[in-house]
């Protein structure tokens, strides 16, 4: 699983991957052969783009089995592989007909089916969800991902949506201006980022700050920080700062927004500003002062780098 | 692959020249009064063409002739053209085969064969040798072009903005002026110059019909093989209105 | 939304009674024209001679098959050339592709005039190559017609087909490419289909317009074996009693040539449609 934010190269590396373009250098292998010499259709790598690129002028089941028609397999055969396809993705009901009267999101599990049944020995995803209307979205995201457990297919696949990419990703790696900052598994990367780029991308809070003698100086408090003194930021995750009487610190809610599942509060202080997202009932009134708790195991300290 | 990049470009070159390079050659013969072989450019510049084809007056009235059915062909073509390409273009009809069919149809058909069918009720109707007939007689061949061309220019958004601007209080014609002729505005200048260039480059239906009343082609046939610098004079102020409505079309069809 | 068929059929009446009134009543006009006796008789009489007369004629024979040959070289070439022009300037800066449409907006008389300019004997290709090895100017085999229709109407063909060929063909072969097919296996799924309905389309025009135009080879063809549209200006110049009839007979054959041809593409096009499907 890819992540980054736009424009940091994500599509171009899927895109050098399958072979659709040229590398100035550098190399690509897939189980140990070296691809990057091959030409796009003899790399045994299927695309699902950001959008479906359905051929109009085929029919559902001949869009499906596209690969089969490159490789010249007998018709009947094809369209019965790809009606086996089609079932698996829940489009089983528009088996006999054309592509153009599908929805977005039918035309993006068509695209699914079709990268399926090329058998590829490496799946790219390019932002697969993007085109798709939200509400379809988590339905289609658990599609692929069972489809991917029944397969044991190995994927690569870009988003730049965080919450997308720590739901969809056993491995995670964050793309920023062309270089992978880090690449580890979704939980660590929320929890113990290795660059404070890394953190700002996931949407943490950051703690600058001198640590002396174990402790960092914080809104008037100070919080015991592991290792040696010295100049040293501070992650927290914005659901794992407590807000609530008896708090560490006393900060000012300037903003609260309901958010459907939890409420963004936005926490200023003397030096610095936090983000917190909590549940409703514990919600402050903006303008109000609150106590504000920062629990020890849930900060984490960037390594200097 | 940039070596081969370098390659499509000169062969890029190569063809956009042999397109457009030969017409230099009217220039330079209109301007010429003598240019004999072998040599590559004229020996004497001047303008015997225009003089010598325009002597009797004849040139000059077909180009008016030519340059007034051309307009009022153009201008006659949209409005007949435009509610049908509405209907067209906004797929209003379960079944538009047969009526794009009908209106396509005078394409494949010889203009000549066209004219000479005409002629015989043109000779009853009182209007050989006249300019009304010329302007029937072109129709036939730029309404095709027109409903065509403006038809793709039509489509439900266009409809939407309509109706988001009659919801707002715009009145019909000044729904037209600020929606409608803005947003179709490319589709309707290449239609226009479709039926303009449709009319302007007419050479079998004119001969057919008017004869008498010759528009500038049917005046110009004659000098290719006998005049080349009064062939050459003519076509070059023959592709003059061409080029102009061109470049006209091109600057109404710019979005912005 | 929904419109009721009337107003369509209102707003349709203007378009369509424009063109079954003229262009119905020419052809009605030809079709009588042609069944005219020659030689007048009643109002109401009416005869064949004309259709005997042009198809005993050995001259308007030798036109049909000129006219045919040359017609389906022009086309072809031109279709060939068209996509092999199509494909190299997609990449091409949009100025260089507005000079290369350049003789699309140009009259047929005016591109018969430089056409002469350039090819007769004496005249600028002759001098700037020394001579030329085979004659343009009324070659008895319509090489100069077929040249002059090619330099014409492959750029119209181009700029259909180059609107077609825009960043969804880029997509759509991009997605052929990852999913396992090869340059050929491209070509006939993803661009031939895109291009097909275009290319159809445009040569039906061409077809019709060269097969029945006089412009190109009254400046450049053979002085024999005309063209069918030839033909019939010829006899309609030289027989002032019967030219009339016969011409429209002529041309008549012509129409119904093109329609044919026109109807055999759109059933070709049906045809491969379901063959896809």
């Amino acid at each position: 699983m890819i992540v980054g934010p736009s424009g940091a190269g994500k599509t171009t590396l899927l895109r050098s991957i399958a072979g659709l373009e040229d590398l100035d250098r550098g190399s690509i292998s897939l189980g140990g052969k070296r691809i990057d010499a091959l030409p796009a259709h003899r790399r045994g790598c299927a695309v699902v783009f950001q959008e479906p690129r359905l051929l109009d002028h085929l029919d559902l089941l001949d869009n499906v089995a596209i690969s089969l028609v490159a490789q010249r397999t007998p018709r009947k055969e094809r369209r019965s592989r790809a009606r086996e396809l089609i079932e698996e993705v829940g489009l089983g009901e528009f088996a006999g007909g054309g592509v153009k009267g599908l929805s977005g999101g039918e035309q993006q599990r068509a695209a699914l089916a079709r990268a399926l049944c090329a058998e590829p020995e490496l799946l790219l995803l390019d932002e697969p969800l993007s085109a798709v209307d939200p509400n379809r979205r988590s339905s289609l995201m658990d599609l692929i991902l069972q489809l991917q457990e029944d397969r044991g297919v190995t994927t690569v696949s870009v988003t730049h949506d965080r919450a997308e990419a720590a739901e969809m990703g056993q491995v995670i790696a964050l793309l920023i201006a062309g270089t992978i900052l880090q690449s580890d598994d979704p939980e660590s990367m929320f929890r113990r980022p290795q660059t404070e780029r890394t953190a700002r991308f996931f949407g943490l809070n950051l703690i600058h700050g001198m640590v002396k003698d174990g402790h960092l100086a914080f809104e008037g408090s100070e919080i015991a920080v592991e290792g040696p003194d010295g100049e040293v930021t501070l992650s927290i995750r914005p659901e794992a700062v407590v807000i609530g009487d008896g708090g560490q610190v006393e900060m000012t809610a300037i903003e609260a927004v309901y958010l459907g599942t939890h409420v963004r509060v936005i926490l200023k202080g003397e030096q610095s500003v936090l983000e917190a997202h909590v549940q409703a009932e514990v919600s402050p009134a903006v303008g109000s002062k609150v106590g504000v708790s920062l629990p020890e195991p849930q900060l984490w300290r960037i390594p200097a780098g | 692959m940039r070596n081969s990049g370098r390659m499509s470009g000169a062969l890029r070159t190569t063809v956009v020249l042999a397109f457009s390079l030969p017409f230099l050659v009217l220039v330079l013969q209109a301007f010429a009064d003598s240019w004999t072989a072998p040599s590559l450019i004229p020996q004497e510049f001047g303008l015997r063409g225009f003089r010598d084809g325009f002597a009797g007056g004849g040139a000059g009235v077909a180009l008016t002739r030519s340059l007034l059915v051309a307009f009022v062909v153009t201008a006659v073509s949209l409005l007949l053209a435009w509610p049908a390409a509405r209907v067209i273009g906004e797929r209003r009809l379960r079944h538009p085969g047969p009526v794009v069919l009908l209106l396509a149809v005078p394409i494949l058909i010889s203009p000549f064969a066209i004219g000479t069918g005409m002629t015989g009720w043109f000779v009853r109707l009182g209007l050989t040798d006249s300019v009304a007939g010329l302007v029937l007689a072109h129709i036939v061949f730029s309404l095709p072009y027109a409903v065509l061309v403006l038809s793709t220019g039509f489509s439900r958004r266009l409809r939407l903005s309509e109706e988001m601007a009659s919801s707002m209080g715009i009145g019909p014609w000044r729904r037209l002026l600020m929606v409608t002729l803005p947003e179709t505005r490319p589709t309707l200048a290449l239609a226009a110059l479709m039926a303009f260039l449709v009319s302007w480059g007419q050479y079998g239906s004119s001969l057919a019909i008017s004869g008498g009343s010759p528009t500038l082609p049917v005046v110009l046939l004659p000098f290719i093989g006998s005049d080349f610098e009064v062939a050459a004079a003519l076509s070059l102020l023959f592709l003059v209105p061409a080029v102009l409505a061109l470049a006209a079309a091109n600057r109404a069809g710019r979005v912005r | 939304m929904k419109q009721p068929a009337w107003r369509n059929a209102a707003m349709l009446a203007p378009a369509v009674t424009a063109t079954v009134l003229l262009f119905g009543g020419a052809l009605a006009g030809a079709v009588d024209q042609s069944f005219t006796p020659p030689l007048g008789g009643g109002l109401d009489s009416w005869s064949l001679d004309n259709w005997r007369s042009v198809f005993g004629d050995p001259v308007f024979g030798d036109a049909l098959v000129f006219t045919l040959l040359t017609t389906a070289m022009a086309t072809v070439l031109a279709a060939l050339l068209a996509l092999v022009i199509a494909s190299l300037m997609r990449r091409g800066s949009s100025a260089a592709r507005t000079a290369a449409a350049f003789p699309v907006p140009v009259p047929h008389m005016i591109v018969a005039v430089v056409a002469v300019l350039w090819l007769a004997p004496g005249g600028l290709a002759d001098r700037v190559l020394g001579s030329l090895p085979i004659n343009l100017v009324r070659d008895q085999a319509g090489l100069g017609i077929v040249l002059v229709y090619l330099f014409k109407e492959t750029p119209f063909l181009v700029l259909l087909l180059l609107a077609v060929m825009g960043r969804r063909l880029d997509e759509q072969n991009e997605m052929a490419a990852v999913h396992g097919m090869g340059r050929w296996a491209r070509l006939r799924w993803v661009i031939w289909p895109a291009v097909r309905v275009p290319l159809g389309i445009g040569s039906i025009i061409v077809t019709a317009f060269v097969f029945s135009a006089f412009e190109v080879p009254l400046a450049v063809g053979p002085n024999y074996p005309p063209t069918i549209g030839t033909y019939a200006l010829e006899v309609t110049q030289t027989d002032a009693i019967s030219g009339a009839g016969e011409a429209a007979a002529a041309l008549l054959v012509g129409a119904a040539a093109s329609i044919a041809f026109a109807v055999g593409i759109l059933a070709l096009a049906s045809r491969q449609r379901r063959s896809d499907a």
